[in-house]
């Protein structure tokens, strides 16, 4: 068995008196889709927010390839090859889209000082190439006419979209998916699951997924674990998952199953 | 000849506004609120005056200073702030908003006060009869627009690369920024330092255009004015505070007809220019607006020259 690319080992976060986070044990392993389900306040975003270096635990130990990442912060964790999307949507509004994505190019773009001074022509290739990994970039997830748009002006789909672009500009491995498809009709939500899918095998990515929708999150994923009240209350296939008692009573509340 | 002298002794003036604008703009720029431009202003003016009169190997005795001097008294005071604002910098930019602008307005104030009770630094009051590379403000004004032109060519290159858009980033969202690999403290730093390298060269300007200099022309009242040419002139572009540092240093003067009712006029400006242009008078969109609009007048026949400055677009 290959080892796992990002592993979580007891992992415990507490806000105050609310244990957001509980002993959570998980392993995610290189090339999968691994799906985050789970009531609302289940603790899947401060997750997420753990894993980017934005939370710190109050317990427990994060391993990327092995190594502790634990308190780096996440500027150092996009720069391993982790990188997120927000659920509450944090794009530069200031900027049009194809410099959000730009940014995400920041560690690409990197020119020799004299070449971005004085604006060399080996200097300004280099800027147009990068322009173009960008516009490369907004087309594969379907917003390319959009490049010159300001992010604010977007609509609620094509800034879900946008985030993923920019996301997938810093070059990750491991891409974390904060309910992508929110606010999304069905036939966009389908779109956007052959999106993931498409864009997983064309970057070799591993998905880390948080989403509400079941069925989709059950058609989309190798594996799942489901969240509740901060504990992991199950794990594996989506087929095992969907049977489990527990989850079902997560879900429906107790009683709820006639 | 008089009113020649004056208007190039007030062109000077509008291009040192221009300068001050510049400092401040570049940490604003990504988002943090610093209002030390004086207290670097008030190095590089404390610099020059300490050099050009107590080193006399500099030229201070020779009919004309030698602008080879004032250059190096440049480079001093560059040095002196720059190592300042390194150090200053690492610390205050943990903090945030108006915890950011409170802190450097202390700095602003410790600095004015340590000079004015330090009769080295010149005192109460302050050093005089400051040698002259010029012998009129027209010269000033040339070398003055000179030092302007370059450094904004620094700025509109810094924007077109990976540092300026990672700037840009932070302002809008420093955490995301951070989630996309940008090494914000770092950025923030380098904003924070080159806005000091650009308030001490022009304190050097200063001391020698205005012949003295004491410790009253960095102060508390010189972070307000500088602030709000930038928020009148907008700060998303370097544009914005070029505009709106010759505008608004013109202004008083423009004003001086009517009077008193100037200073009321003065602040009107100020007050209703944000309530009209929330991101001040000039912004990228609006460049971009003028940038077609000159290229349609371009391509009808007849029309207007080239302007390759204005137009921000990709070349
Ligand atoms: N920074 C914070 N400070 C205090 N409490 C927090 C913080 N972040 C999250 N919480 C709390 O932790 C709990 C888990 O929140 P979290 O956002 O992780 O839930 P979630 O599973 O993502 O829910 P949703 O499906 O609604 O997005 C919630 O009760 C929330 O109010
Ligand atoms: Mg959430």
């Amino acid at each position: 068995m290959t080892p796992p690319l990002l592993e979580l080992e007891n992992l415990g976060v507490r806000f105050g008196g609310l244990q957001a986070l509980d002993a959570i044990e998980l392993a995610v392993q290189p090339g999968e889709i691994f799906g985050l389900l789970g009531p609302n306040g289940a603790g899947k975003t401060t997750l997420f927010n753990l894993i980017s270096g934005i939370t710190p635990p109050s317990r427990g130990r994060v391993l990327w390839r092995g190594s502790e990442i634990t308190n780096l912060d996440p500027s150092r964790i996009n720069r391993l090859g982790i990188a997120r999307t927000f659920q509450n949507l944090r794009l530069f509004h200031s900027l049009n889209c194809r410099d959000n994505v730009l940014v995400g190019l920041h560690r690409q773009a990197r020119l020799p000082w004299a070449a971005a001074l004085l604006g060399t022509a080996a200097g300004r290739r280099r800027q147009q190439t990068l322009r173009d990994q960008a516009q490369h970039l907004l087309e594969l997830l379907e917003i390319g006419s959009l490049a010159h748009q300001p992010a604010a002006a977007l609509s609620y789909g094509d800034r879900r979209r946008l985030e993923i672009a920019r996301a997938l500009a810093s070059g990750p491995e491991l891409l974390l998916l904060d309910e992508p498809a929110a606010g999304m009709n069905p036939s966009e939500k389908e779109a956007l699951r052959l999106l993931i899918r498409r864009l997983q095998s064309q970057f070799k990515l591993t998905v880390l997924i948080i989403e509400h929708h079941v069925p989709l999150m059950l058609s989309l994923c190798d594996r799942l674990a489901v969240l509740n009240f901060g504990k992991r209350i199950a794990l594996g296939t989506p087929e095992a998952v969907r049977q489990d008692p527990q989850v079902i009573e997560a879900y429906l509340g107790v009683g709820g199953v006639v | 000849m008089g009113a020649a002298f004056h208007d190039a002794s007030l062109l000077q003036q509008m291009l040192i506004g221009a300068l001050l604008g510049l400092s401040v703009y570049l940490p604003l720029s990504c988002g943090q609120l610093s209002l030390a431009t004086p207290g670097f202003y008030a190095i590089g003016g404390t610099t020059a005056a300490l050099l050009s009169t107590r080193v006399p190997a500099l030229g201070g005795g020779d009919p004309t200073y030698p602008l080879s001097s004032v250059m190096l008294e440049m480079a001093v005071a560059a040095l002196v702030s720059g190592l300042l604002a390194l150090g200053i910098g690492k610390l205050v930019l943990r903090l945030r908003g108006i915890y950011l602008a409170i802190a450097t307005i202390a700095l602003v104030e410790i600095l004015r006060v340590t000079t004015l009770n330090q009769e080295a630094l010149g005192g109460a009051v302050g050093i005089f009869g400051i040698p002259q590379p010029f012998n009129n403000p027209g010269g000033y004004a040339a070398f003055t627009l000179v030092v302007l032109a370059l450094i904004c060519w620094l700025f509109a290159r810094l924007e077109d690369n990976r540092t300026g858009r990672a700037m840009a980033a932070i302002r809008d969202d420093e955490l995301a920024a951070a989630c996309q690999g940008i090494d914000t403290a770092q950025t923030k730093l380098l904003a924070f330092v080159f806005s000091a390298l650009v308030a001490a060269i022009t304190g050097v300007i200063s001391a020698h255009f205005f012949n003295s200099w004491n410790a009253r022309l960095g102060n508390f009242d010189a972070s307000i004015t500088t602030r709000a040419f930038v928020v009148f002139g907008g700060s998303r572009t370097w544009l914005g505070p070029v505009v709106g540092g010759l505008l608004l240093t013109a202004l008083p003067e423009l004003l001086r007809p009517v009077g008193d009712l100037r200073l009321i006029v003065f602040g009107l400006v100020i007050l209703v220019g944000p309530l009209l242009a929330p991101q001040g008078l000039v912004t990228p969109e609006r460049l971009q607006g003028l940038g077609r609009s000159l290229q349609g007048l371009r391509r009808a026949p007849g029309g207007g020259e080239p302007t390759e400055a204005l137009d921000p677009g990709p070349r």
